[in-house]
């Protein structure tokens, strides 16, 4: 059993390109790619928070393997898509409510 | 009252026990004696190491002043004298090694003597394969061979000759522990510099008619010639 | 058994990069597990030549520092479903890249992947000399240029000597691949020819990669060169060096210009 536990739409698929026409391809992936980087210099890493925050948060009610935690991006110039897979055994060991 | 129990007492017990010594017996003059142990030494350095030896003084008759010098001069060279017999107790003072009786005839097992690394120093240098930008082979003791080029920001320092089976682009330094008869001999010179016991010469000044073929460089007094190999 | 190979240089700006981005590729092409790592520190250059830099979570550092599992910063290729990539860091300095900690990745993707290629960044600090250390082969990439040819010299030297396999006298296979061959240029005899290059390196050749539009395409889009366009000349010419690498023997086509579609006697093939 996986859950999926956010999930937002966005993200446009760009067409293929002819041989010619690459350049203007690689100028919006750069400016989406240096647009995010940008506002990322010398923040603490989100994305690292949000991990670690969302595997605290199931810890909390599931025995969790580390290995088992998939995380995924994909950035578009609009929204970004934040996936994180946790397998969770069939079966799988709730813990006890504490008090 | 206080009762204190007798600690109990342990017997002491006196053994005996017979071990093997060599012995030395020494003759006049000391001096010439010495330099023959000097010479044993040089021969197999780590020869008396560890080993218990004993001085016979029977053959000689040296004064109390005489024998504290010997055992100096042997405890100099790393040999511990065990006991000395062969002389008259009032000879021995409380600070040398105790006076020996008794002592019997034995055979000393002969083991081999260790021989500390006392290798032939070898005096050329062989590189079975090039010599990359930014290595450094450097070989006092005599020549250097490369089976191989020897790139462009690499060099060779030597004692002796250079001998490079390939392309020199890089530096070759020879002779250079003062020995001007040194040479360099490579196969195809481009090299960035050359230098024979310090004296040396520079890319540019290498003429173009030696260039790409085999060449030897030597010195002439202070002038470096360089001449095509055929 | 897995074969981790260097692509390294010692110069900048030859192809690296690229030329990891191919072989990779041309490699996980023909069946095999690939994973391309990109071992610069500070800049990172691998996931945006292979099209993935909207998809980076976390990198080799965040790995050593045990702040992410190597399984969680494994980016897989959208395309070739056996192309992995292990993206470099882009924010932290130099010594958080350890030996160990290179090291015991580098023993958990053998058990993972049949090829594990190290994009080694220019120079040799640290992120170089770490990405060569764990080499089983190396791939040095070289321009028919001086300075470029005299780095290759360098950095062939180090691998003989600062690798674990040369430490314990052991043999890193190593080759030259010649990228940005220009046909024309070494028509005229302005550009080192591939003799001198590899009587210069002594090191066997594995591929001659023609200087083209289409590599510089292929960055735009984010595909490597051999994914994108399969037919051209340097998508063939890494082909025909990934095939080399698996062992097999392929003739080597030196790039001729366009013009005068000759075959030669010595199978040669215009581009």
């Amino acid at each position: 059993m996986s859950a999926s536990l956010l999930r937002f739409f966005g993200g446009r698929k760009s067409a293929p390109a002819p041989a010619s026409a690459t350049a203007p391809i690689a100028r919006e992936r750069l400016q989406i790619l240096l647009a995010h980087e940008r506002s990322i210099r010398g923040e603490p890493d989100l994305l690292v928070l949000l991990r670690d925050e969302i595997l605290a948060v199931v810890s909390r009610h599931v025995r969790l393997d580390p290995d088992r935690v998939i995380v995924k991006l994909d950035r578009s110039d609009t929204v970004s898509t934040l996936e994180v897979d946790i397998e969770l055994p069939n079966g799988f060991e709730r813990i006890a409510a504490a008090g | 009252m206080v009762a204190r129990a007798e600690p109990v007492r342990q017997q002491m017990r006196l053994r005996g026990r017979s071990y093997v010594a060599f012995v030395f017996c020494p003759f006049v003059p000391i001096v010439g004696w010495l330099e023959e142990i000097d010479a044993t030494l040089a021969r197999s350095p780590g020869f008396f190491v560890g080993k218990p030896v004993v001085l016979d003084l029977s053959a000689v008759d040296l004064s109390q002043s005489a024998i504290a010098h010997l055992v100096t001069s042997l405890e100099s060279r790393s040999i511990r004298v065990l006991g000395i017999e062969g002389v008259d107790a009032a000879h021995i003072t409380t600070s040398m090694p105790p006076l020996l009786t008794g002592g019997r005839h034995c055979v000393v097992p002969q083991n081999k003597p260790e021989k500390p690394a006392a290798r032939p120093r070898p005096t050329s240098l062989l590189l079975e394969s090039p010599v990359r930008s930014g290595q450094s082979v450097i070989f006092a003791d005599g020549d250097v061979t490369v089976l191989g080029s020897v790139s462009s920001g690499a060099e060779i320092v030597a004692g002796g000759s250079i001998h490079i089976y390939g392309t020199l682009r890089g530096r070759a330094m020879a002779g250079v522990n003062g020995n001007p008869a040194a040479r360099i001999y490579c196969q195809k010179i481009e090299a960035e510099l050359l230098a024979i016991d310090g004296y040396y010469q520079t890319a540019e000044q290498i003429d173009a008619s030696v260039r790409n073929g085999p060449a030897q460089a030597w010195l002439e007094g202070d002038v470096m010639k360089i001449s095509p190999l055929n | 058994m897995a074969k981790v190979l260097v692509v390294t240089s010692g110069k900048g700006g030859v192809g690296k990069t690229t030329s990891t981005a191919a072989l990779g590729a041309a490699l996980a092409q023909s069946g095999e597990k690939v994973v391309v790592v990109d071992f610069d520190v500070g800049l990172r250059n691998l996931d945006l030549v292979m099209g993935a830099e909207r998809r980076v979570v976390f990198d080799l550092i965040n790995v050593v520092q045990g702040v992410a599992k190597l399984s969680q910063a494994l980016i897989r290729d959208k395309r070739l479903e056996n192309l992995w990539l292990l993206p470099a860091s882009q924010t932290r300095d130099k010594e958080a890249l350890t030996d160990e900690g290179v090291g015991s990745i580098i023993a958990e993707l053998r058990t993972k992947f049949d090829w594990i290629l190290c994009d080694s960044p220019a120079g040799i600090e640290r992120g170089a000399t770490l990405a060569m250390r764990y080499a089983d082969e190396a791939v040095i990439i070289t321009n028919p240029e001086v300075s470029s040819v005299r780095d290759s010299d360098r950095i062939i030297g180090m691998l003989d000597s600062k690798t674990v396999k040369a430490e314990k006298g052991e043999h890193v296979k190593k080759h030259v691949l010649i990228t940005r061959y220009d046909t024309a240029r070494a028509a005229r005899g302005e550009m080192l020819t591939i003799e001198d290059i590899l009587e210069i390196l002594a090191t066997p050749l594995l591929g001659i990669i023609p200087e083209s539009q289409d590599v510089l395409r292929a960055s735009n889009v984010g595909s490597p060169v051999t994914l994108n366009n399969a037919a051209s000349a340097p998508a063939r010419a890494y082909t025909d060096a990934a095939r080399r690498l698996m062992g097999e023997t392929v003739t080597m086509l030196v790039p001729a210009e366009r013009k005068g579609l000759m075959n030669r006697l010595l199978g040669r093939r215009a581009a």
